[in-house]
């Protein structure tokens, strides 16, 4: 188990991190999830040791590691950057931290090959440079230096974000894959929030230094704990106070007046114009047809919103036409200001 | 039917140029080349290898050959161990009191060598600063110690680390911080990290600046003639020897041609190495290389005190240098501070009297007259190759970088021994002994560095950019003048600063070209470290180098200023404004 209590990183004036509580469980794939700046990639390196904080403790396995240098962690780490050794083959890539550790030579081969073989590296890439690899290959590489050293943390900066749409994919897979079946306790540092919601166990949020909400996918998402968190997740319905106070007149919905709300773009479904219960009327501005769904920019009361319909044969309305949707009223989000 | 083809008309200012261009570069760089193998080679209408017999039936010339040699493979190993001791203090280890040892470090960068070889024979030398207090410590210690080869490797060991400072300092600087973490996560000691991470990235340079450190050894020319004395002569100092007697030109002809030779070889290697063997950054997200703290205690204490060791020879003849200039002869004579010996006189004679300011001013037109003219061929050349259409534009390319090959003796001393006589592309004049044949010589060694700065600004030009001025009508003197000129002009004065930095304390060049009648800088510089100058002249030496260093410093911030932090800072103010 892994347990940061109270963590403050400061960088002369500036508090990078304030006050960080979090516990990550044995096997867990726990996501650091936030925009730019927002103190994720900080929390991950000074939990691998790269980063002493100003105050509070890193605990692992009961064991208080805050004044333990990187190596003595035990925790493998995959750089955004792969960080791979420009001047080394794949095979002494693989192999540099266990000829550090001084283990024999047939065990180190045993194992640079075994390792080579998880995570789908041929042998005969093995003899090439680093620099002869594809974006992938090298991603993989990063990946096996990582758990050839047998860690008992694995540590991702966001290892995809310099890979293509399809291979970010395919590679994402790989990870949760591997990591199931290594049962590795696995951190990931992302801003992407499909990499994080398709492979976390659990994510933090984070937002200014802080934690905005920590949760499973489906709480984030569906239970977002902050006006923040809801935004940053997915695409999501803005409706003014104004708006609200007319929607609970007509409708007599138990919303709160007092403040705007938000609605996914999925949770609301089209009806007919003399549907009982909701029905708000609102106008075509424009629309994106992939195939398999169909995204609506629409006016409704002078607001812009969307709305995310699956292809179900129906026709897809015109620009400038009328489309009556509806909604459940426990799909509704709202915040006071202080959320 | 009938169809109508239009070609462009001839730009008459363009050939004009072009043929003015070609005849510059025929006279003064191609044929004062050639005539110095007609010099070497051709006697009496005959080929003839006398000269290189003379040379090789010379004890003197012999022995300046291996002088070079030795000096310059001990400084393959010295300067090497102190650039890159100096650059991992700067810039790889977290050391205490770093900024201050850089500042040190970095000096090099301020000073030619005639001024350093100055500075360092005024403080180790016979009456010098440290020589004064080893006597007192030492009764019997020989006062001449700082002379011959361990004095000239020494100062060249910390005077040649530029390429260190810049190439090294910068390779280090690229390396992916996070490199170094990873070795740090799996386990690796800062010693491993170093050497089989860290040291193989550097390999490459490392093998360009051997290079161009050899070559820098090879060519020494102000260390050799103001320390090396009579049994430390290297090659230069024996061509500037030879080159002064008629009946020995063609030796110094022949040994100026070694070094030349000697130089295109190793400019050819460097140029490979440049192709191939640089290792590309894997990275597309670099992490900032952040410092290393030194693990080992032993290490630790060892490498601070070298530290401070080398900051106290970096530091010494400058400070020595700026004390003394403030004093008066006695002082300077005798390397003692009494009391009531600080002056300001000497300064007050670089100012009021038109003596000591003279040498100033004659360098400072000489090289910026230069710089100026070097910086205007380079752009009309950058243009021509970038822009032309021709299948000779390499041609107009490979002429300018003629001189890149050459070591500046020899291009001095081609001119020096073509235009002593009366030559008909020059309009039957003697160029030597005129004002005009060192402003010559200093544009065609500075033209090779000009045009690689220049035609890398116009490398960024969008091309875009000057179809849209021409759709908008404007003609090519337009568009040179007001978007071309104006995009790359941050470039070009740089170039000039740097270029007018670099000459204005220049001794190879001047020594074979000045006019008696305007003697520059390095020449006054050089005659104060003789044993027969007098004590004022050795005090405004010392005036000039500090002088020297101060416009230096100013140069080399000015040429790494960030521009558009400046014109950034221009916008807030407007925007701010409004």
């Amino acid at each position: 188990m892994i347990e940061l209590k109270d963590i403050e990183i400061k960088y002369g004036d500036f508090t990078a991190i304030k006050k960080l509580n979090l516990t990550i469980h044995d096997g867990e794939f726990f996501t650091f999830l936030g925009p730019s700046g927002c103190g994720k990639t900080t929390t991950l390196r000074c939990l691998a040791g790269f980063i002493q904080p100003s105050k509070g403790a890193v605990i692992i396995d009961g064991k208080d590691v805050t004044s333990f240098s990187a190596e003595k962690r035990r925790i493998g780490m995959v750089f955004q950057s792969y960080a791979l050794f420009p001047t080394m083959t794949v095979y002494e890539n693989l192999a540099f931290g266990l000829k550090v550790k001084k283990l024999p030579k047939d065990v180190i081969d045993q194992k640079v090959r075994k390792v080579a073989e998880t995570v789908s590296i041929t042998p005969e890439q093995l003899s090439r440079g680093v620099s002869e690899l594809s974006g992938g290959q090298q991603q993989r590489v990063a990946l096996a230096r990582a758990i050839v050293l047998e860690p008992r943390i694995l540590c991702l900066d966001e290892p995809l974000s310099n890979l293509d749409a399809k291979l970010r994919v395919e590679l994402r897979a790989e990870i949760k894959a591997l990591q199931s079946r290594l049962q590795i306790t696995t951190l990931y540092v992302t801003h992407d929030q499909t990499e994080a919601l398709t492979l976390s166990d659990r994510i933090a949020v984070f937002r200014n230094g802080a934690i905005e909400q920590v949760g499973t996918p489906y709480e984030i998402y569906n239970k977002s704990s902050s006006r923040f968190v809801c935004g940053f997740i997915g695409d999501i319905n803005h409706f003014s106070q104004q708006v609200v106070s007319r929607l609970i007149e007509r409708y007599h919905i138990p919303l709160d007046a007092s403040t705007d709300a938000f609605i996914r773009i999925e949770r609301m479904h089209r009806v007919r114009e003399n549907a009982d219960g909701i029905v708000l009327r609102t106008k075509v501005l424009s629309s994106e047809f992939d195939g398999s769904t169909t995204k609506y920019t629409l006016d409704y009361d002078g607001q812009t919103i969307k709305f995310l319909e699956l292809n179900d044969g129906s026709a897809v309305p015109q620009t400038g036409k009328d489309l009556f949707l509806s909604f459940n009223p426990e799909d509704v989000l709202q915040y006071h200001a202080e959320a | 039917m009938t169809i109508s083809m239009s070609k462009q008309r001839p730009n008459i200012g363009s050939i004009l140029t072009k043929l003015l261009l070609a005849y510059l570069i025929i006279t003064f760089i191609l044929f004062p080349i050639i005539s110095m193998f007609g010099i070497v080679f051709v006697k009496d209408g005959h080929l003839s290898f006398s000269a290189v017999r003379r040379v090789f039936s010379s004890p003197k010339a012999m022995r300046s050959i291996k002088n070079s040699l030795l000096l310059a493979l001990t400084m393959i190993v010295s300067v090497n161990l102190s650039g890159t001791l100096a650059v991992l203090i700067m810039d790889y280890w977290d050391i205490k009191g770093s900024k201050m040892l850089r500042l040190a470090y970095m000096t090099p960068l301020i000073y030619g060598q005639i001024t350093l070889a100055m500075g360092y024979k005024f403080v180790y030398g016979k009456a010098g600063f440290v020589t004064n207090l080893l006597l007192k410590i030492f009764p019997n210690w020989n006062p001449n110690w700082f002379m011959g080869y361990g004095a000239v490797a020494f100062l060249m060991t910390f005077a040649c680390t530029q390429n260190h400072l810049m190439f090294l300092s910068s390779a280090i600087k690229n390396i992916d911080g996070n490199i170094i973490e990873a070795g740090r996560s799996m386990g690796a000691s800062g010693a491993k990290i170093f050497f089989k991470i860290v040291l193989p990235i550097l390999k490459p340079s490392y093998f360009a600046i051997t290079v161009l450190t050899f070559l820098t050894g090879m060519s020494a020319l102000s260390a050799p003639l103001v320390l090396g004395g009579d049994n430390f002569q290297t090659i230069n100092p024996m061509i500037v020897m030879f080159a002064q007697s008629p009946r020995s030109r063609d030796i110094s002809a022949f040994l100026a041609v070694l070094l030349g030779c000697t130089t295109i070889i190793l400019m050819t290697i460097l140029n490979q190495l440049e192709k191939h063997g640089t290792y590309m950054s894997l990275s597309k997200t670099k992490t900032k290389l952040q410092k290393q703290k030194i693990q080992n205690p032993v290490s630790a204490v060892i490498i601070n005190a070298l530290a401070w060791i080398m900051f106290v020879i970096y530091v010494l003849p400058i400070f020595c240098v700026v004390l003394f200039s403030f004093t008066n002869g006695l002082a300077v004579k005798t390397g003692v501070l009494a009391k009531g010996c600080f002056t300001l006189q000497n300064y007050k004679n670089l100012f009021t009297k038109m003596s000591a300011f003279k040498p100033y001013l004659v360098s400072i037109c000489y090289s910026l007259a230069a710089a100026v003219i070097v910086s205007l061929i380079s752009i009309i050349v950058a243009r021509i190759v970038i822009k032309g259409k021709s299948r000779f534009k390499a041609l107009w390319e490979y002429s300018v970088l003629i001189p890149w090959l050459l070591p500046s003796t020899l291009i001095a001393l081609s001119l020096m021994l073509s235009f002593d006589v009366r030559r008909i592309l020059v309009g039957n004049r003697v160029l030597v002994g005129t004002a005009v044949l060192l402003l010559i010589g200093y544009v065609i060694v500075k033209l090779p560095f000009s045009f690689r700065m220049i035609r890398a600004a116009f490398f960024g030009i969008n091309d875009d950019m000057e179809e849209a001025a021409k759709t908008m009508g404007a003609g090519q003197v337009r568009i040179m003048a007001q978007i071309i000129i104006p995009y790359i002009m941050p470039v070009v004065s740089s170039v000039i600063v740097l270029n007018f930095n670099n000459l204005l304390s220049d001794y190879d060049m001047s020594v074979f070209l000045y006019s008696p009648r305007l003697k520059p800088l390095g020449i006054i510089i050089k005659d104060a470290t003789d044993q027969t100058a007098t004590v004022d002249a050795v005090a405004m030496g010392l005036v000039y180098s500090v002088v020297l260093m101060v416009i230096s410093a100013f140069a080399i911030w000015f040429s790494r200023r960030d521009p558009s932090a400046r014109r950034k800072k221009k916008i807030a103010t407007a925007v701010q404004q409004n």
